[in-house]
């Protein structure tokens, strides 16, 4: 027999007219219910129309104001003038090695991590719980502060300057709770039948984890990783001293280059008449992290059916 | 005896799913009526109808009458649900009182229902005693209903249902979820029942049926749809059923 | 035996990386302390709190005042979250209890994708397309009112999103519970669903109030950074992110290390706000 299988919604228990007969007769609260209804639908009703209102007005714009800059040479030309005139080849070409560079450092950390909280330590282990709050500690630290922090210890004390290497490590640190998070809900999602099977087939744990545990949870961590990559691709203030401005092409990890968020920052605050190339520029990165957003949500729902497929 | 609840030909489908097909059956005024019989034969399902529960479930669809003695429909397309659900009750299978204080747990309902705040204090305490409660919690009205045991759960969203004085109440296999002694408890307050208002019943017990019940109702699937196949007096339908499943159900050889 | 010796060595590395992973947030409060250590050990600290301006670059008499800039954080966080909270929550209340259930997924898609736009994105629009309108009422546009609203708007999604999973994990008992009682949709969400689902929204809100204390970008670029306290919403105001992003690039010495401070002052309030609200969460296993 099913039961209940949702909330109240749009199922408009309310939505009769009063009834006619005499015992069930609309009464003057049935009236002021009715009322209260309404009234609470129309105020959240409004407060979410204003909602995504708004936040389709601002896409609105920015499509309107970068649209009709972008073009093939704007994606993989030089930047000229500062920026005024030219494209965003080189500005590309850094985003992309920082985030290389980000990934490179933060899933093996990531994932080793969760790995170790989920599979080698008992939940209320006092190293675990350590690890733990240290994750959550560490994504509520705000991106600026990653900035001075990555400038101070990449750049200066690990002596990597202003470089590609250096940005990408500072994001690294920045996006590291999210794929731990996400890779420890994903590995502990799984049911411990999977353990207990493979160690009574006596394999060793790293084979288990290897063949089977991480197989199984690998949709989930991929989550974690498109999710690491939209935040690090967003970032700009943990950039701006550890990645730095050059506009040249990059020429290796060593090299200084500007991210495509700085290269907006930049256009915008420092450079007169740079806003039009920058609303272009904003528009790409918005793309960007549109089309990863929406990689990572279909991910999402294909592991949610598997799981709830398997069930 | 005269019929609280006249049902013809009810049926409940979720989709392409058919739970109940054809249900009719008469409830009696002031009686205990039980549904009987295995699991997954719509006995829940036809429950939830009576009081439009079905109705916040998408894709179901109820269809047949449900005739109160003035005429009207419960299925009926012009009715004011949640007044039929105040004269029409229910108490589920697991006990759900709202995680606020016991008080609460009267005031909102009542208050819903136009009943002034003052009124509230009153109301409460004599459906708690009516339930054997108010003794077990007096002193604490206003602490969280969620610390009582699930026995005592069960009793308060049964004096809460009462509350509202409804002239039917439905309930859901209430004892189910409790342990042995919690659920004697309840049952003989449901048994107390008996004259002051109409119970329906659903319950996997057959002993329970046979305890309380005046009315028994066997339901049973037919081609995959549950229905009802035999009706009758407690007494008589346990001492001689007439449907061979029924029969054999009945005397604990199968179901 | 040799088989073990592979998990042995497998169970130091990755516990070496867990151990780095929960270190590094050590490691940056250190590298902020000893960043601000010139700061702090010369006792110029108290002055950030007496000092009346910000002139930590002038030759004859630097002034270390950042009392200015911390009410700037506050009060556009205070803005944002004023905007936000109340508009995602209701939001999140009509996606929960009238959106035919067809749209739900797609809201929710859309804020989710909408969570994700670059805060320099948010920044640039508010630069390109409020100042100027604010401006037009009132002049000069870059303001306390201008950054308010974009932090607001930038975090509305994060507070709809986290107030519609805290809805949707509601018990359906208790839902169910109100049914049988015949209760009413207003009713249901205003005395039902919303107590219940309180901590989830309040956690929800305080997570996004954290992220605009630590937001610099959306910030920066509409606020007019002038480092004086507002006289009212439409003034120019300078949050202590937007100092720092602005003045890292130039700064030396000790106005270095003043930045440093004001980075350990932000990261200190924030983990204030999320201690709260593990207490408030959790208050016997933070006792312990």
């Amino acid at each position: 027999m099913a039961g209940i299988s949702q909330k109240p919604g749009g199922g408009g228990e309310m939505t009769e007219t009063p009834s006619k007969s005499a015992m069930l007769s609309a009464s003057g609260f049935s009236r002021k219910r009715r009322f209260a209804d309404l009234a609470t639908g129309i105020v959240t009703g409004s407060a979410f129309l204003l909602t995504l209102g708004v936040l389709a007005w601002i896409v609105w714009d920015l499509v309107r104001m970068g649209l009709p800059q972008i073009s093939g040479e704007f994606l993989t030309g030089d930047v000229k003038e500062a920026g005024r005139s030219g494209g965003i080849g080189p500005v590309l070409a850094s985003t992309f090695l920082v985030l290389l560079c980000c990934m490179a450092a933060a899933v093996p950390l990531g994932l080793g991590c969760a790995i170790w909280l989920s599979e080698f330590v008992r939940k209320d282990s006092r190293w675990g719980r350590l690890v733990r709050a240290g994750v959550d500690l560490l994504a509520a630290v705000p991106s600026i502060v990653f900035g001075l922090f990555g400038m101070a210890f990449f750049c200066q004390v690990l002596g990597m300057g202003f470089s590609i290497l250096a940005g990408g490590l500072t994001l690294a640190c920045m996006i590291l709770p999210i794929l731990v998070r996400t890779a420890l809900s994903a590995l502990n999602a799984l049911p411990d039948h999977l353990r207990l099977s493979s160690a009574a087939l006596g394999m060793t744990r790293t084979a288990m984890l290897k063949k089977v545990l991480i197989p199984a949870a690998l949709p989930g961590i991929l989550v974690g990783v498109t999710l690491g990559v939209a935040r690090a691709l967003a970032e700009t203030a943990a950039l701006v001293f550890t990645s730095g401005y050059s506009t040249r092409w990059p020429s290796g990890l060593g090299d200084s280059g500007r991210a495509l968020s700085v290269h907006i920052y930049d256009l915008a605050m420092n450079i007169p008449n740079g806003s039009a190339r920058a609303s272009a520029s904003a528009l790409v990165l918005l793309l960007l992290i549109l089309a990863i957003s929406y990689l990572a949500s279909i991910l999402t729902d294909r592991w949610l059916q598997k799981q709830t497929g398997t069930k | 005896m005269s019929a609280k609840l006249r049902i013809t030909d009810l049926s409940v489908s979720y989709g392409d799913f058919a739970a109940v097909r054809d249900v009719s059956l008469e409830v009696l005024e002031g009686q205990i009526t039980a549904l009987v019989g295995p699991s997954g034969c719509g006995k829940s399902s036809f429950l939830h109808s009576l009081n439009r529960l079905t109705d916040m479930i998408p894709g179901c669809r109820v269809t047949g009458e449900v005739k109160l003695p003035d005429g009207t429909d419960l299925c009926g397309p012009y009715l004011d649900v949640l007044s039929l659900r105040k004269k029409v009750g229910m108490v589920f299978q697991k006990p759900n009182p709202f995680p606020h204080s016991i008080r609460k747990n009267f005031e909102i309902p009542l208050r819903e229902h136009g009943i002034s705040k003052r009124e509230v204090p009153e109301i409460m305490e004599r459906n708690l005693r009516e339930v054997g409660l108010w003794g077990e919690v007096s002193d604490r009205l206003h602490k969280s209903a969620l610390n009582l045991s699930g026995g005592q759960q069960q009793r308060l969203c049964i004096a809460r249902a009462l509350a509202l004085e409804p002239e039917i109440i439905l309930f859901d296999e209430p004892c189910s979820a409790l342990d042995p002694l919690a659920s004697g408890v309840v049952e003989d307050h449901i048994a107390a029942l008996r004259e002051k208002v109409t119970v329906v019943i659903v319950t996997h017990n057959l002993a329970q049926a046979r305890r309380i019940a005046d009315r028994v109702a066997v339901f049973w699937l037919q081609d995959g749809v549950g229905t009802i196949v035999e009706v009758g007096k407690a007494k008589d339908l346990f001492a001689s059923p007439a449907h061979p499943d029924a029969a054999l159900y009945l005397s604990g050889m199968r179901g | 035996m040799c088989r073990s010796r592979i998990d042995r060595i497998a169970e130091v590395f990755l516990g070496a990386a867990a151990i780095l992973a929960g270190g590094i947030v050590l490691l940056i409060v250190g590298f902020l302390f000893y960043g601000a250590s010139p700061v702090l050990q010369s006792g110029e600290f108290p002055l950030l709190f007496t000092d009346r301006e910000w002139q930590p670059t002038s030759d004859r008499e630097p002034q270390f005042g950042i009392v200015p800039m911390l009410v700037g954080s506050v009060l556009v966080t205070v803005l944002a979250g004023s905007i936000a909270v109340p508009l995602g929550v209701a939001g999140a209340v009509f996606h929960q209890f009238y959106l035919p259930s067809l749209f739900k997924k797609w809201n929710r898609r859309a804020l989710e994708l909408l969570a994700g736009v670059p805060s320099v994105v948010f920044g640039f629009w508010g630069l390109m397309v409020l100042v100027p309108a604010i401006n037009r009422m009132h002049p000069p546009g870059q303001s306390l009112l201008a950054a308010g609203l974009v932090l607001g708007l930038m975090i509305l999604p994060m507070v709809a999103l986290t107030s519609q999973v805290a809805l949707d994990s509601v018990p359906r008992e208790h839902l169910q519970a109100a049914a049988g009682l015949g209760i009413g949709r207003a009713s249901t969400i205003l005395r039902i669903a919303l107590p219940c689902a309180r901590p989830g929204i309040g956690a929800g809100a305080v997570l996004a109030i954290a992220r605009a204390v630590g937001e610099t970008m959306a910030v920066v670029m509409v606020c007019g950074n002038i480092a004086n306290l507002p006289g009212s919403i439409f003034d120019p105001i300078r949050p202590i992110t937007s100092t720092i992003v602005l003045e890292m690039g130039y700064a030396t010495e000790s106005h270095k290390a003043l930045l440093y401070t004001a980075g350990l002052i932000l990261v200190l309030v924030i983990a204030a706000l999320a201690g709260w609200l593990a207490f408030h969460r959790n208050p016997e296993a933070v006792a312990k």
